[in-house]
């Protein structure tokens, strides 16, 4: 809404014109709507504050009663103990490889695809195209009993690859490639076959590399879905060995009872990662969720 | 494929030698083919068949044709699943959605650094695993030593609630996490339209001495329709395949009663070991998905289109 | 309907043999023939929709012909894929690959045919040094005029050492004062070069400048071929004779009394008869129009014996160079122009002379009488 224009108002002869030229001088329900917007901003970042603040508190300050927005003793012993004590490394390990795999092995299937589909012709183009379309609408999770028994078949349970495998599905990124490949004008295809090029040649020095906005915004919000997934992990791994950092972080149970510090700076330490890649790529991320939004509308 | 066809994929008819593009072609699928094949279309396939037997998780079963769904219709707690799916949904998507757009509003009229603060602010819990967000508000909530203890007392006669071991709180407790932590994304949304709207169009009708509430419902409301809409639908489908934090929420307290249905699925398969069941149930969750976001989305154009 | 544009010196460099175009059920270009001679510019002219890019696009390879067949210097290429036809294209978008710098666009296609690296810079720099684009090679197309862009487009055809140019409307995204600039730097080129250039326009100043031969489409079939001269004095229809010359010819409705040795004598509403050359054994079975262009108009007194029509004057511009009038006379509208410090006023009356070699007569089907 406008502020802009009650201030380039002249004296008008509208009607209505008293309430704008009273609006003019002070915009109060703006500054109420600002402040408002400000004060929900600080009530949805206080959990994550809190979250944060608790791990740095030793574990019996954080169980007095009161409410200490600053850790009394400031100390890192929460997460010294987690890193030394946990399999938290192994967790991040596997991590780290599920989710570079995912990422790398969906982009090439998707970019590869989605050239196909979108600048060749070759028989069940048709069929490849309503067959992504249709994936949109099963659900991953109805499929958890199938994926478990292909995977199992594969003898790929309780391994990295099968924690892989099912999230190699991504619709959404092969649609995303195919509408922006269709969106590069036929010239630069048509200069490029004159000027001899394959369609290998096309898609890795041309329509790739054109827009790397896009391959950066895919990979990285693939990245952190591959970081972020529970279920699926959840599922096929049943050794701590074997999990990914978003499910073994629920395993951690202490001898001694709940160790609250304890188990937050675990979380914090998962959720480290994926924040720094969202604060540093902040505007791929954006880019990326309005690219997949708009698939889907 | 004719000239309409060939102009609107941007392909003039050129010339092509036929069998160099199959094969980059086939080349180019080949990974597509085997990924969908092996971990899509034949898991589809296979769960639609499994439903109609009495397959346990692993290994064959016999031929049971609608049995299964039989025993789903009978069981209480499937239709107890699929009521608390529902109930889930209306609790988080609807609020989820309109609290967005208003924030939105909000924070579109901040500028500069300013609104990218608040804006990481309100997004920054999306980027966070489920996992995550389950151990801040079991945090926040606890029973013991949690800070929201410290506003729910006074309401409980100066005692703490355990807000999950509570069982008609934990649906809206849940539903108000899964708020906290996926509202960045339709405020995103949100805002990508509002910024779509000309600012010429507030001014114009500022100028007719439109008042705000007049300016949001004649202008704002019916111009970000779409994406209400959209963003509607896909929270909708989102939260009906919900399982993440119902589960973890729900750990040592009485799972059956706050089940959801992927849970079901879950626990029919994982833990009762009955994978044709498992499947049968799968598949009515994939057709209330289709039927439910179908029917929604059709309502909901219908509406704007009035 | 076939139009040759041989001088009669040898076979042609690119010949069309009797194609079609369709697309489904539409038929763009219906058993065309064209040829183009050796180390011409020929420029394929008309208005959007004729057919000219498509003819253009099918001698590149970039379309398919239904039916008929290409050469290029007499080797039947109908089936061969555009890299191998030694052509190459100036697309009116010029198509820079924006990712890439100067240098690497030019030497697109010797990268993609694996040419070593020495080569393609020791070529890329020849051409930019022909074009005048040393000081960019580093530069990336966002970077560069609209002028600038398309001797880049240039360059990348020019490293090809094609047979045949092909060119695409490319001056059409320039400003008027770079596309005088630009239409000389092509005549240049072509004249260094000396390689056959056939050139697609809608802009019949480009056409008449640039080209030795002009080939006039409308709705996908030839309407002539010449030289621009020839076009201009001896139009076979009117479509040309409208098409080309700016202002555009006049054209009257007219009814044809008689043809004697060559001389018809037309009668034009209102009442006036004037005089044109047909050729011999031409005749008309209805209505014709009489076609003069405003130049070959001249200004007389009203009651001057010569003077075909007379009417008043509706409207003066004055260009500096020239004055256009817009008359009004019995016979119809007519525009004039002359000369730059021609005297004449709104309202006034004035009389209109014509010279009977400059008058042309177009019969009922359009073609010239």
């Amino acid at each position: 809404m406008s502020a802009s224009v009650e201030t380039r108002l002249d004296a008008p002869a509208a009607p209505g014109s008293r309430r704008l030229a009273r609006m003019r001088h002070f915009d109060l329900v703006g500054l109420c709507v600002t402040l408002a917007t400000l004060a929900l901003a600080i009530l949805w970042a206080f959990p994550l504050y809190w979250g944060v603040v608790t791990t740095f508190k030793p574990e019996d300050e954080v169980v007095q009663p009161g409410v200490q927005l600053w850790p009394k003793d400031f100390t890192f012993e929460n997460y010294g103990h987690v890193l030394l004590q946990t399999k938290i490394g192994i967790w991040y390990l596997n991590s780290l490889i599920t989710s570079v795999a995912v990422t790398i092995i969906v982009l090439i299937m998707a970019a590869g695809a989605g050239y196909a589909i979108s600048q060749l012709e070759f028989p069940g183009r048709r069929f490849f195209w309503w067959m992504i379309l249709a994936s949109f609408m099963v659900p991953i999770p109805a499929l958890i009993v199938t994926h478990f028994l292909v995977l199992n078949q594969l003898n790929l349970i309780n391994t990295l690859a099968g924690v892989v495998g099912p999230q190699l599905i991504a619709p959404v990124t092969v649609i995303i490639y195919k509408q922006f490949f269709d969106s590069v004008p036929k010239d630069f295809r048509e200069a490029a076959v004159i000027d001899g090029a394959t369609d290998f040649q096309l898609l890795f020095r041309i329509y790739l590399p054109m827009n790397w906005g896009i391959t950066t915004a895919l990979a990285i919000i693939t990245f952190i879905g591959a970081w972020n997934l529970f279920l699926w992990p959840f599922i096929a791994v049943s050794s701590e060995d074997k999990m990914n950092i978003t499910v073994g972080i629920t395993q951690v149970h202490d001898a001694f009872g709940v160790q609250y510090a304890r188990d937050l700076a675990v979380a914090m330490l998962a959720a480290l990662p994926v924040a720094v890649v969202y604060l540093i790529f902040q505007r791929r991320v954006t880019q990326a969720i309005m690219l997949s939004a708009g698939i889907k509308g | 494929m004719d000239r309409r066809e060939a102009l609107s994929r941007g392909l003039g008819t050129m010339l092509r030698s036929k069998r160099s593009e199959y094969v980059t072609a086939a080349v180019l699928m080949a990974p597509f083919v085997v990924i969908y094949g092996v971990l899509f279309a034949y898991p589809t396939i296979k769960m639609v068949q499994l439903s109609f037997t009495n397959a346990p998780l692993i290994g064959p079963g016999k031929w049971a044709g609608l049995d299964n769904f039989w025993r789903l219709a009978s069981d209480r707690l499937f239709s107890v699943a699929i009521w608390n799916t529902i109930y889930f949904v209306i609790l988080s998507v609807i609020p989820s959605t309109l609290l967005a757009l208003v924030v939105a509003l909000g924070v579109n009229r901040l500028k500069g650094w300013m609104q990218s603060v608040v804006l990481a602010a309100f997004f920054l819990p999306y980027i966070l695993p489920v996992s995550v967000v389950f151990r801040i508000w079991g945090w926040m909530l606890d029973k013991d030593f949690g800070i929201a203890q410290d506003a729910i007392a006074p309401f409980n006669n100066g005692q703490h609630l355990s807000i999950f071991r509570t069982i008609p709180l934990f649906m809206p407790a849940v539903a108000l996490v899964t708020i906290w932590w996926l509202l960045g994304f339709n405020v995103l949304l949100f805002i990508a339209g509002l910024r779509k709207i000309s600012s010429e169009i507030y001014e114009a009708a500022s100028l007719d001495g439109a008042s705000r509430w007049a300016q949001f419902r004649r202008i704002t409301w019916p111009l970000i329709w779409p994406v209400t809409v959209l963003v509607f639908t896909i929270q909708l489908i989102l939260q009906l395949k919900i399982f993440d934090q119902v589960y973890l929420f729900a750990q040592g307290g009485r799972v059956d009663a706050t089940m959801v249905m992927v849970q079901y699925i879950f626990k029919q398969a994982f833990q009762m070991n009955r994978g044709g069941l498992a499947s049968a149930a799968s598949l009515v969750l994939f057709l209330l998905i289709v039927v439910l976001s179908v029917l929604e989305f059709q309502l909901l154009r219908a509406r704007g289109a009035r | 309907m076939s139009e040759s544009t041989k001088n009669g010196n040898g076979a042609p460099h690119v010949e069309l043999r009797r194609v079609t175009k369709r697309y489904g059920t539409v038929t763009a270009i219906s058993d065309l023939s064209l040829t183009v001679e050796k180390g011409s510019f020929t420029a394929l002219l008309g208005p959007s929709g004729c057919g000219k890019s498509t003819l253009l696009r099918m001698i590149a390879g970039l379309e398919e012909i239904t039916a008929g067949q290409c050469f290029i210097d007499s080797v039947d290429v109908t089936d061969v894929p555009p890299a191998q036809r030694r052509i190459a294209m100036v697309f009116q978008s010029y198509a820079l690959y924006p990712h890439m710098t100067v240098r690497q666009n030019i030497a697109f296609s010797l990268s993609v045919a694996g040419a070593p690296r020495k080569v393609q810079d020791e070529r890329a720099l020849e051409v930019a040094r022909i074009l005048q684009l040393e000081a960019y090679l580093d530069r990336r197309p966002a970077e560069l005029s609209g002028g600038q862009r398309q001797r880049v487009a240039i360059g990348r055809a020019l490293v090809r050492k094609p047979e045949v140019f092909l060119f695409d409307e490319p001056l059409s995204n320039l400003d008027a004062k770079l596309r005088v600039q630009m239409r000389l730097e092509l005549a240049k080129l072509h004249a260094d070069l000396r390689t056959t250039m056939i050139y697609v326009t809608h802009d019949q100043t480009e056409a008449m400048t640039l080209a030795d031969r002009i080939v006039v489409l409308d709705k996908g079939t030839i309407s002539q071929v010449g030289s621009p001269l020839e076009l201009y004095n001896h139009p076979a229809n009117k479509f040309v004779a409208a098409f080309i010359g700016s202002p555009s010819m006049n054209f009257l409705a007219a009814d044809l009394a008689a043809a004697i040795d060559g001389v018809a004598s037309v009668a034009l509403q209102g009442g006036r008869t004037a005089r044109a050359r047909v050729r011999t054994g031409a005749k008309a079975d209805g209505p014709v129009e009489l076609g003069v262009r405003p130049e070959h108009l001249a200004l007389v007194s009203p009651s001057d014996a010569t003077a075909a029509f007379t009417g008043a004057v509706v409207i003066v511009e004055r260009l500096g160079s020239a004055t256009i009038l817009y008359i009004d006379t019995p016979a119809g509208q007519l525009i004039v122009q002359g000369e730059g410090n021609l005297s004449a006023k709104p309202g006034e009356t004035v009389g209109l002379a014509l010279n009977e070699t400059n008058v042309h007569l177009f019969g009922p089907s359009g073609a010239a009488l």
